[in-house]
Protein backbone atom coordinates (compact mmCIF):
# COMPACT_ATOMS: atom_id res chain seq x y z
CA UNK A 1 0.00 0.00 0.00
CA UNK A 2 2.71 2.61 1.32
CA UNK A 3 4.92 1.56 -1.84
CA UNK A 4 2.59 1.73 -4.50
CA UNK A 5 1.54 5.40 -3.06
CA UNK A 6 5.37 6.06 -3.20
CA UNK A 7 5.72 5.09 -6.49
CA UNK A 8 2.29 6.33 -7.95
CA UNK A 9 3.80 9.86 -6.32
CA UNK A 10 7.01 9.57 -8.20
CA UNK A 11 4.98 8.76 -11.40
CA UNK A 12 3.11 11.61 -10.81
CA UNK A 13 5.75 14.31 -10.10
CA UNK A 14 7.64 12.87 -13.64
CA UNK A 15 4.34 13.69 -15.61
CA UNK A 16 4.07 17.17 -14.19
CA UNK A 17 7.65 17.63 -13.72
CA UNK A 18 8.94 16.40 -17.51
CA UNK A 19 7.03 18.40 -19.54
CA UNK A 20 6.76 21.68 -17.08
CA UNK A 21 10.66 21.44 -17.38
CA UNK A 22 9.92 21.60 -21.78
CA UNK A 23 7.35 24.30 -21.33
CA UNK A 24 9.98 26.22 -18.71
CA UNK A 25 13.23 25.60 -21.18
CA UNK A 26 11.92 25.57 -24.57
CA UNK A 27 8.89 27.19 -24.37
CA UNK A 28 8.79 30.73 -22.45
CA UNK A 29 10.43 33.57 -23.63
CA UNK A 30 13.84 35.13 -21.62
CA UNK A 31 12.43 37.80 -19.32
CA UNK A 32 13.02 41.46 -20.48
CA UNK A 33 15.48 42.46 -17.55
CA UNK A 34 17.19 39.35 -16.36
CA UNK A 35 17.46 37.40 -19.53
CA UNK A 36 17.37 33.34 -19.52
CA UNK A 37 18.33 33.23 -15.40
CA UNK A 38 14.74 34.19 -14.31
CA UNK A 39 14.11 30.23 -15.08
CA UNK A 40 15.55 29.32 -11.35
CA UNK A 41 12.69 30.96 -10.22
CA UNK A 42 10.66 27.72 -11.24
CA UNK A 43 12.26 25.92 -8.75
CA UNK A 44 13.63 28.43 -6.22
CA UNK A 45 10.13 29.61 -5.20
CA UNK A 46 8.35 26.11 -5.56
CA UNK A 47 11.20 24.91 -2.58
CA UNK A 48 10.02 27.69 -0.47
CA UNK A 49 6.26 27.28 -1.17
CA UNK A 50 6.53 23.91 -0.27
CA UNK A 51 9.30 24.06 3.09
CA UNK A 52 6.37 26.13 4.66
CA UNK A 53 3.79 23.67 3.99
CA UNK A 54 5.44 21.02 5.21
CA UNK A 55 6.56 23.38 8.46
CA UNK A 56 3.37 23.72 8.72
CA UNK A 57 2.10 19.88 8.81
CA UNK A 58 4.96 19.71 11.37
CA UNK A 59 3.36 21.97 13.84
CA UNK A 60 -0.13 20.42 13.65
CA UNK A 61 1.32 16.65 13.85
CA UNK A 62 3.72 17.86 16.63
CA UNK A 63 0.75 19.56 18.61
CA UNK A 64 -1.16 15.95 17.94
CA UNK A 65 1.84 14.37 19.24
CA UNK A 66 1.37 16.33 22.48
CA UNK A 67 -2.40 15.53 22.89
CA UNK A 68 -2.38 12.23 21.76
CA UNK A 69 1.10 10.49 22.52
CA UNK A 70 0.30 8.31 19.06
CA UNK A 71 3.98 8.04 17.72
CA UNK A 72 2.61 7.96 14.18
CA UNK A 73 2.01 11.71 14.36
CA UNK A 74 5.84 12.22 15.62
CA UNK A 75 7.77 9.81 12.69
CA UNK A 76 5.27 12.40 10.61
CA UNK A 77 6.74 15.96 11.88
CA UNK A 78 10.24 14.38 11.90
CA UNK A 79 9.70 13.49 7.83
CA UNK A 80 8.17 16.89 7.56
CA UNK A 81 10.66 18.97 8.93
CA UNK A 82 13.56 16.75 7.54
CA UNK A 83 12.20 17.09 4.25
CA UNK A 84 11.26 21.10 4.89
CA UNK A 85 14.86 21.93 5.80
CA UNK A 86 16.16 20.37 2.49
CA UNK A 87 14.01 22.22 0.73
CA UNK A 88 15.25 25.40 2.37
CA UNK A 89 18.54 24.81 1.12
CA UNK A 90 17.37 24.25 -2.44
CA UNK A 91 16.13 27.74 -1.79
CA UNK A 92 19.15 29.42 -0.06
CA UNK A 93 21.36 28.05 -2.25
CA UNK A 94 19.75 28.69 -5.79
CA UNK A 95 18.73 31.99 -4.57
CA UNK A 96 22.72 32.59 -3.58
CA UNK A 97 23.32 31.46 -7.47
CA UNK A 98 20.71 34.07 -8.50
CA UNK A 99 22.12 36.74 -6.67
CA UNK A 100 25.59 36.45 -7.82
CA UNK A 101 24.34 36.52 -11.29
CA UNK A 102 22.19 39.56 -11.23
CA UNK A 103 23.62 41.38 -8.03
CA UNK A 104 27.16 40.34 -8.49
CA UNK A 105 27.13 38.80 -4.84
CA UNK A 106 26.77 35.72 -3.30
CA UNK A 107 24.79 36.92 -0.38
CA UNK A 108 23.08 39.92 0.70
CA UNK A 109 21.16 40.66 3.56
CA UNK A 110 17.73 41.03 2.42
CA UNK A 111 14.82 40.66 4.30
CA UNK A 112 13.78 36.65 2.43
CA UNK A 113 17.32 35.86 2.47
CA UNK A 114 17.80 36.41 6.08
CA UNK A 115 14.39 34.98 7.10
CA UNK A 116 15.34 31.76 5.48
CA UNK A 117 18.62 31.34 6.30
CA UNK A 118 17.14 31.76 10.45
CA UNK A 119 14.26 29.45 9.82
CA UNK A 120 16.72 26.76 8.00
CA UNK A 121 18.91 27.37 11.47
CA UNK A 122 15.94 27.03 13.62
CA UNK A 123 15.36 23.59 12.38
CA UNK A 124 18.91 22.77 11.79
CA UNK A 125 18.75 22.85 15.26
CA UNK A 126 15.54 20.15 15.77
CA UNK A 127 17.23 17.99 13.90
CA UNK A 128 20.60 17.88 15.55
CA UNK A 129 19.26 17.95 19.11
CA UNK A 130 16.79 14.71 17.90
CA UNK A 131 19.44 12.25 17.75
CA UNK A 132 21.16 13.00 21.04
CA UNK A 133 17.78 11.86 23.52
CA UNK A 134 17.71 8.37 23.80
CA UNK A 135 14.38 7.60 25.22
CA UNK A 136 11.73 7.35 22.58
CA UNK A 137 8.92 9.03 24.28
CA UNK A 138 11.15 11.70 25.85
CA UNK A 139 12.76 12.07 22.21
CA UNK A 140 8.91 12.70 20.52
CA UNK A 141 7.70 15.32 23.12
CA UNK A 142 11.15 17.09 22.86
CA UNK A 143 11.20 17.47 19.47
CA UNK A 144 7.13 18.08 19.55
CA UNK A 145 8.05 21.27 21.91
CA UNK A 146 10.97 22.58 19.80
CA UNK A 147 9.08 22.03 16.59
CA UNK A 148 6.38 24.36 18.07
CA UNK A 149 8.88 26.48 19.09
CA UNK A 150 10.66 27.49 15.82
CA UNK A 151 7.24 27.19 14.31
CA UNK A 152 6.43 30.18 16.43
CA UNK A 153 9.78 31.67 16.00
CA UNK A 154 8.69 32.19 12.39
CA UNK A 155 6.29 35.46 12.44
CA UNK A 156 8.60 37.18 14.61
CA UNK A 157 11.71 36.53 12.58
CA UNK A 158 9.58 38.24 10.03
CA UNK A 159 8.45 40.97 11.95
CA UNK A 160 12.04 41.56 12.71
CA UNK A 161 13.32 42.08 9.39
CA UNK A 162 10.94 44.59 8.50
CA UNK A 163 12.29 46.90 11.93
CA UNK A 164 13.91 50.27 10.06
CA UNK A 165 17.28 49.65 11.36
CA UNK A 166 18.09 46.29 9.85
CA UNK A 167 19.59 46.93 5.95
CA UNK A 168 18.49 45.32 3.15
CA UNK A 169 18.55 45.10 -0.78
CA UNK A 170 14.66 46.07 -0.80
CA UNK A 171 13.12 43.85 -3.01
CA UNK A 172 9.78 45.45 -2.48
CA UNK A 173 7.81 44.05 -5.83
CA UNK A 174 9.08 40.53 -4.45
CA UNK A 175 7.74 40.69 -1.20
CA UNK A 176 4.59 42.88 -1.59
CA UNK A 177 3.65 44.31 -4.92
CA UNK A 178 5.02 42.03 -7.57
CA UNK A 179 2.69 39.65 -9.94
CA UNK A 180 3.82 37.05 -12.59
CA UNK A 181 2.59 37.41 -16.15
CA UNK A 182 -0.21 35.34 -17.19
CA UNK A 183 1.80 32.64 -19.35
CA UNK A 184 4.39 32.38 -16.11
CA UNK A 185 1.73 31.32 -13.52
CA UNK A 186 0.92 27.72 -15.26
CA UNK A 187 4.51 26.48 -15.38
CA UNK A 188 5.13 28.26 -11.76
CA UNK A 189 1.23 26.37 -10.38
CA UNK A 190 2.98 22.98 -12.29
CA UNK A 191 6.47 23.31 -10.54
CA UNK A 192 4.78 24.00 -7.01
CA UNK A 193 2.92 20.82 -7.57
CA UNK A 194 6.13 18.71 -8.88
CA UNK A 195 7.94 19.55 -5.92
CA UNK A 196 5.33 18.86 -3.39
CA UNK A 197 4.73 15.64 -4.96
CA UNK A 198 8.47 14.12 -4.96
CA UNK A 199 8.57 15.60 -1.27
CA UNK A 200 5.60 14.20 -0.38
CA UNK A 201 6.79 10.85 -1.82
CA UNK A 202 10.10 10.95 0.09
CA UNK A 203 8.63 11.97 3.36
CA UNK A 204 6.44 8.40 3.03
CA UNK A 205 9.60 7.32 2.56
CA UNK A 206 11.55 8.89 5.40
CA UNK A 207 8.32 8.43 7.74
CA UNK A 208 8.11 4.71 7.20
CA UNK A 209 12.00 4.31 8.09
CA UNK A 210 11.11 6.19 11.35
CA UNK A 211 8.32 3.53 12.48
CA UNK A 212 11.32 0.87 11.46
CA UNK A 213 13.86 2.66 13.77
CA UNK A 214 11.47 2.72 16.84
CA UNK A 215 10.65 -1.07 16.08
CA UNK A 216 14.28 -1.78 16.12
CA UNK A 217 14.22 -0.05 19.69
CA UNK A 218 11.44 -1.79 20.91
CA UNK A 219 13.03 -5.23 19.80
CA UNK A 220 16.49 -4.41 21.35
CA UNK A 221 14.73 -4.02 24.62
CA UNK A 222 13.14 -6.91 24.30
CA UNK A 223 16.56 -8.56 23.17
CA UNK A 224 17.77 -7.14 26.92
CA UNK A 225 14.76 -8.28 28.55
CA UNK A 226 14.90 -12.12 27.97
CA UNK B 1 -3.58 29.55 40.53
CA UNK B 2 -2.60 31.60 43.85
CA UNK B 3 -0.91 28.28 44.94
CA UNK B 4 0.91 28.00 41.92
CA UNK B 5 2.30 31.64 42.18
CA UNK B 6 3.66 31.35 45.75
CA UNK B 7 4.60 27.92 44.62
CA UNK B 8 6.82 29.80 41.94
CA UNK B 9 8.27 32.29 44.15
CA UNK B 10 9.43 30.10 46.51
CA UNK B 11 11.28 27.96 44.03
CA UNK B 12 12.87 31.34 42.96
CA UNK B 13 13.92 32.25 46.23
CA UNK B 14 15.35 28.98 46.93
CA UNK B 15 17.49 29.24 43.21
CA UNK B 16 18.70 32.56 44.17
CA UNK B 17 19.70 31.57 47.89
CA UNK B 18 21.47 28.66 47.06
CA UNK B 19 23.02 30.79 44.14
CA UNK B 20 24.04 33.51 46.31
CA UNK B 21 25.72 30.91 48.55
CA UNK B 22 27.54 29.40 46.22
CA UNK B 23 27.95 32.01 43.53
CA UNK B 24 28.87 29.32 40.90
CA UNK B 25 26.73 30.70 37.81
CA UNK B 26 26.75 34.26 38.41
CA UNK B 27 30.77 34.50 39.02
CA UNK B 28 31.20 33.27 36.10
CA UNK B 29 29.04 34.41 33.66
CA UNK B 30 30.09 37.71 35.06
CA UNK B 31 34.00 37.13 34.53
CA UNK B 32 33.02 35.77 31.02
CA UNK B 33 30.27 38.66 30.40
CA UNK B 34 34.02 41.09 31.22
CA UNK B 35 36.29 39.34 29.27
CA UNK B 36 34.38 39.00 26.24
CA UNK B 37 34.06 42.40 26.75
CA UNK B 38 38.08 42.85 26.65
CA UNK B 39 37.95 40.70 23.97
CA UNK B 40 36.16 43.02 21.45
CA UNK B 41 38.40 46.55 22.06
CA UNK B 42 40.84 43.66 20.47
CA UNK B 43 38.57 42.78 17.81
CA UNK B 44 37.54 45.96 16.36
CA UNK B 45 39.31 49.05 15.81
CA UNK B 46 37.18 52.12 15.91
CA UNK B 47 36.40 55.65 16.04
CA UNK B 48 33.85 57.26 18.33
CA UNK B 49 30.80 56.93 15.58
CA UNK B 50 31.66 53.65 14.43
CA UNK B 51 31.80 52.41 18.13
CA UNK B 52 28.54 54.00 19.00
CA UNK B 53 26.62 52.41 15.64
CA UNK B 54 28.11 48.83 16.93
CA UNK B 55 27.04 49.06 20.77
CA UNK B 56 24.28 47.28 21.14
CA UNK B 57 25.46 44.83 18.89
CA UNK B 58 28.08 43.85 21.29
CA UNK B 59 26.34 44.60 24.25
CA UNK B 60 23.95 42.04 23.27
CA UNK B 61 26.11 39.75 22.33
CA UNK B 62 27.53 39.83 25.55
CA UNK B 63 24.36 39.53 27.32
CA UNK B 64 23.44 37.03 25.26
CA UNK B 65 26.45 34.65 25.60
CA UNK B 66 26.26 35.36 29.83
CA UNK B 67 22.52 34.06 29.78
CA UNK B 68 23.37 30.64 27.65
CA UNK B 69 25.57 30.21 30.98
CA UNK B 70 23.28 31.05 33.41
CA UNK B 71 19.92 29.15 31.78
CA UNK B 72 22.32 26.43 31.72
CA UNK B 73 22.49 26.02 35.16
CA UNK B 74 19.15 26.52 35.65
CA UNK B 75 18.03 22.83 35.75
CA UNK B 76 21.25 21.02 35.87
CA UNK B 77 21.62 22.51 39.68
CA UNK B 78 18.61 20.06 40.36
CA UNK B 79 20.44 17.03 38.74
CA UNK B 80 22.78 15.78 41.91
CA UNK B 81 20.76 13.69 44.58
CA UNK B 82 17.80 13.37 42.29
CA UNK B 83 16.98 16.80 43.73
CA UNK B 84 15.10 16.83 39.87
CA UNK B 85 13.13 14.32 40.01
CA UNK B 86 11.55 14.97 43.51
CA UNK B 87 10.65 18.55 42.16
CA UNK B 88 8.38 17.05 39.37
CA UNK B 89 7.11 14.54 42.24
CA UNK B 90 6.27 17.24 44.06
CA UNK B 91 2.29 18.13 44.39
CA UNK B 92 3.88 21.60 42.59
CA UNK B 93 2.59 22.24 38.85
CA UNK B 94 5.03 21.71 36.30
CA UNK B 95 4.62 25.51 35.52
CA UNK B 96 5.15 26.71 38.33
CA UNK B 97 8.26 25.10 38.55
CA UNK B 98 9.57 26.41 35.28
CA UNK B 99 8.00 30.25 36.54
CA UNK B 100 9.92 30.23 39.38
CA UNK B 101 13.17 29.34 37.81
CA UNK B 102 12.68 31.48 34.54
CA UNK B 103 12.32 34.34 37.27
CA UNK B 104 15.69 33.58 39.23
CA UNK B 105 17.56 33.08 35.76
CA UNK B 106 16.18 36.59 34.83
CA UNK B 107 17.35 38.27 37.97
CA UNK B 108 20.72 36.61 38.60
CA UNK B 109 21.24 37.79 34.11
CA UNK B 110 19.98 40.81 35.07
CA UNK B 111 22.39 41.22 38.06
CA UNK B 112 24.84 40.79 35.14
CA UNK B 113 24.09 43.33 32.59
CA UNK B 114 24.07 46.22 35.74
CA UNK B 115 27.74 44.81 36.40
CA UNK B 116 28.89 44.98 32.61
CA UNK B 117 26.48 48.09 31.53
CA UNK B 118 29.02 50.48 33.36
CA UNK B 119 31.98 48.12 32.66
CA UNK B 120 31.11 48.75 29.13
CA UNK B 121 30.61 52.46 29.07
CA UNK B 122 33.79 52.83 31.18
CA UNK B 123 35.98 51.10 28.46
CA UNK B 124 34.79 52.24 25.60
CA UNK B 125 33.67 55.45 26.90
CA UNK B 126 30.32 55.19 25.90
CA UNK B 127 27.52 57.72 28.29
CA UNK B 128 24.70 55.48 29.23
CA UNK B 129 23.36 57.32 31.59
CA UNK B 130 21.29 60.12 29.64
CA UNK B 131 19.27 57.05 28.67
CA UNK B 132 19.18 54.66 31.78
CA UNK B 133 15.36 54.52 31.73
CA UNK B 134 14.87 53.63 27.98
CA UNK B 135 17.80 51.04 28.89
CA UNK B 136 16.57 49.77 31.84
CA UNK B 137 13.12 48.67 29.86
CA UNK B 138 14.84 47.29 27.14
CA UNK B 139 17.09 45.91 28.99
CA UNK B 140 14.02 43.98 31.17
CA UNK B 141 12.03 43.22 28.10
CA UNK B 142 14.80 41.05 26.49
CA UNK B 143 16.55 39.86 29.55
CA UNK B 144 13.02 38.04 30.19
CA UNK B 145 12.83 37.19 26.60
CA UNK B 146 16.00 35.47 26.79
CA UNK B 147 15.59 33.85 30.23
CA UNK B 148 11.95 32.38 29.38
CA UNK B 149 13.05 30.28 26.26
CA UNK B 150 16.42 29.51 27.70
CA UNK B 151 14.71 28.01 31.02
CA UNK B 152 12.39 26.43 28.71
CA UNK B 153 15.28 25.03 26.49
CA UNK B 154 17.08 24.25 29.62
CA UNK B 155 14.65 21.77 31.04
CA UNK B 156 14.18 20.32 27.37
CA UNK B 157 18.01 19.34 27.45
CA UNK B 158 18.91 18.48 31.53
CA UNK B 159 18.07 14.99 30.65
CA UNK B 160 20.13 14.67 26.98
CA UNK B 161 23.44 13.49 26.34
CA UNK B 162 25.33 16.79 25.23
CA UNK B 163 23.40 18.85 27.48
CA UNK B 164 26.04 21.89 27.15
CA UNK B 165 26.57 21.37 23.46
CA UNK B 166 22.85 20.77 22.61
CA UNK B 167 21.45 24.35 24.09
CA UNK B 168 23.32 26.87 22.50
CA UNK B 169 21.90 25.26 18.98
CA UNK B 170 18.46 25.54 20.03
CA UNK B 171 18.85 28.37 22.12
CA UNK B 172 20.38 30.95 19.66
CA UNK B 173 18.06 31.02 16.40
CA UNK B 174 15.03 31.36 18.28
CA UNK B 175 16.48 34.47 19.97
CA UNK B 176 17.66 36.14 16.72
CA UNK B 177 14.79 38.57 16.32
CA UNK B 178 14.41 39.15 20.04
CA UNK B 179 18.01 39.87 19.84
CA UNK B 180 17.87 41.67 16.50
CA UNK B 181 15.10 44.01 18.24
CA UNK B 182 17.22 44.69 21.65
CA UNK B 183 19.92 45.41 19.86
CA UNK B 184 18.54 48.06 16.89
CA UNK B 185 16.78 49.92 20.40
CA UNK B 186 19.68 49.86 22.29
CA UNK B 187 21.82 51.31 19.52
CA UNK B 188 19.14 53.91 19.09
CA UNK B 189 19.35 54.56 22.91
CA UNK B 190 22.70 54.90 23.16
CA UNK B 191 22.95 57.17 20.12
CA UNK B 192 21.23 59.63 22.46
CA UNK B 193 17.84 58.71 20.51
CA UNK B 194 15.18 59.38 23.09
CA UNK B 195 12.18 56.27 23.06
CA UNK B 196 8.96 58.36 23.62
CA UNK B 197 7.87 61.72 22.58
CA UNK B 198 8.52 63.98 19.01
CA UNK B 199 12.09 63.33 19.09
CA UNK B 200 12.00 59.10 18.88
CA UNK B 201 12.13 58.17 15.12
CA UNK B 202 9.64 55.28 15.85
CA UNK B 203 12.55 52.69 15.44
CA UNK B 204 12.81 52.12 18.88
CA UNK B 205 9.13 52.11 19.71
CA UNK B 206 8.56 49.08 17.06
CA UNK B 207 11.28 47.43 18.15
CA UNK B 208 9.69 47.20 21.61
CA UNK B 209 6.73 45.69 20.57
CA UNK B 210 8.88 43.11 19.04
CA UNK B 211 10.18 42.38 22.34
CA UNK B 212 7.03 42.40 23.74
CA UNK B 213 5.54 40.50 21.08
CA UNK B 214 8.20 37.91 21.76
CA UNK B 215 8.03 38.09 25.73
CA UNK B 216 4.04 37.10 25.16
CA UNK B 217 4.46 34.68 22.86
CA UNK B 218 6.97 32.82 24.44
CA UNK B 219 5.83 32.90 28.36
CA UNK B 220 2.57 31.79 27.61
CA UNK B 221 3.49 28.76 24.76
CA UNK B 222 6.53 27.94 27.52
CA UNK B 223 4.49 28.24 30.68
CA UNK B 224 1.29 26.04 28.54
CA UNK B 225 3.89 22.95 27.46
CA UNK B 226 6.19 22.83 30.01
CA UNK B 227 3.95 20.53 31.14
CA UNK B 228 4.58 18.04 28.51
CA UNK B 229 8.62 18.20 29.13
CA UNK B 230 8.47 17.82 32.88
CA UNK B 231 6.63 15.21 32.97
CA UNK B 232 8.33 12.44 31.34
CA UNK C 1 21.00 35.33 -24.86
CA UNK C 2 23.72 36.35 -22.56
CA UNK C 3 26.25 33.33 -21.45
CA UNK C 4 26.90 34.04 -18.37
CA UNK C 5 23.21 33.94 -17.99
CA UNK C 6 22.56 30.24 -19.22
CA UNK C 7 25.68 29.33 -17.28
CA UNK C 8 24.56 30.22 -13.76
CA UNK C 9 21.03 29.00 -14.32
CA UNK C 10 22.51 25.63 -15.37
CA UNK C 11 24.35 25.86 -11.81
CA UNK C 12 21.41 26.88 -10.14
CA UNK C 13 19.10 24.08 -11.58
CA UNK C 14 22.37 21.47 -10.69
CA UNK C 15 22.97 22.56 -7.44
CA UNK C 16 18.82 22.47 -6.83
CA UNK C 17 18.79 18.65 -8.28
CA UNK C 18 22.60 17.85 -6.55
CA UNK C 19 20.98 18.76 -3.23
CA UNK C 20 17.68 16.40 -3.67
CA UNK C 21 19.74 13.97 -5.32
CA UNK C 22 21.80 13.63 -1.91
CA UNK C 23 18.96 13.97 0.46
CA UNK C 24 17.59 11.09 -1.90
CA UNK C 25 21.07 8.98 -1.55
CA UNK C 26 20.95 9.55 2.25
CA UNK C 27 17.17 8.15 2.83
CA UNK C 28 17.77 5.07 0.43
CA UNK C 29 21.64 4.30 2.87
CA UNK C 30 19.76 4.82 6.14
CA UNK C 31 16.75 2.97 4.66
CA UNK C 32 19.32 -0.25 3.73
CA UNK C 33 21.11 0.47 7.41
CA UNK C 34 17.63 0.18 9.14
CA UNK C 35 16.13 -2.65 7.07
CA UNK C 36 19.71 -4.79 8.02
CA UNK C 37 19.48 -4.03 11.57
CA UNK C 38 15.83 -5.00 11.63
CA UNK C 39 16.28 -8.42 10.03
CA UNK C 40 19.18 -9.13 12.31
CA UNK C 41 17.27 -8.27 15.44
CA UNK C 42 14.67 -10.27 14.40
CA UNK C 43 16.32 -13.47 13.79
CA UNK C 44 18.21 -12.57 17.39
CA UNK C 45 14.68 -12.80 18.71
CA UNK C 46 13.56 -15.66 17.14
CA UNK C 47 16.60 -17.68 17.98
CA UNK C 48 16.64 -16.72 21.43
CA UNK C 49 12.89 -17.62 21.95
CA UNK C 50 13.68 -20.91 20.16
CA UNK C 51 15.98 -21.79 22.75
Amino acid sequence: MREKAIYILAILAALVMIPNLKTVFMGLPDEAMQGAIYRIIFIHVPAAINAQIFFTVSLVTSILFLVKKNFLWDSISVSCIEVGTMLVLVNLVTGSIWGRNQWGIWWAWDLRMTSQLMCFLLYLGYLLVRPAIAEPTQRASISAFVAIFAYADIPLVLMAIRLPNVRTQHPGPVLETGTMAPEFRAPFGLGVLAVFLICTALILIRQHQETAQREIDSLRRELHSI
Amino acid sequence: MKRGLITALAIAKKDLQTELRTKESINASASFALVILVLFSFAFDLGREELYAISGGMLWLVFSFAGALIVNRSFARELPNDCLDVLIASPAPAWAIFLGKSVAAFLLLFIVELISLPVFGLFYNIHWTDRFGGLLLVMALATWGITVVGTAFSAVTVNIRLRELMLPVLLYPILIPLLIGAMGTTTALLGGEPMFGQAASGEALASLRLLVGFDVIYTSLALYMIEFILIV
Amino acid sequence: MDITNLTYLFYGYSAAWIIITAFVFLLVSRGRRIDGELARLKSLVADKERR
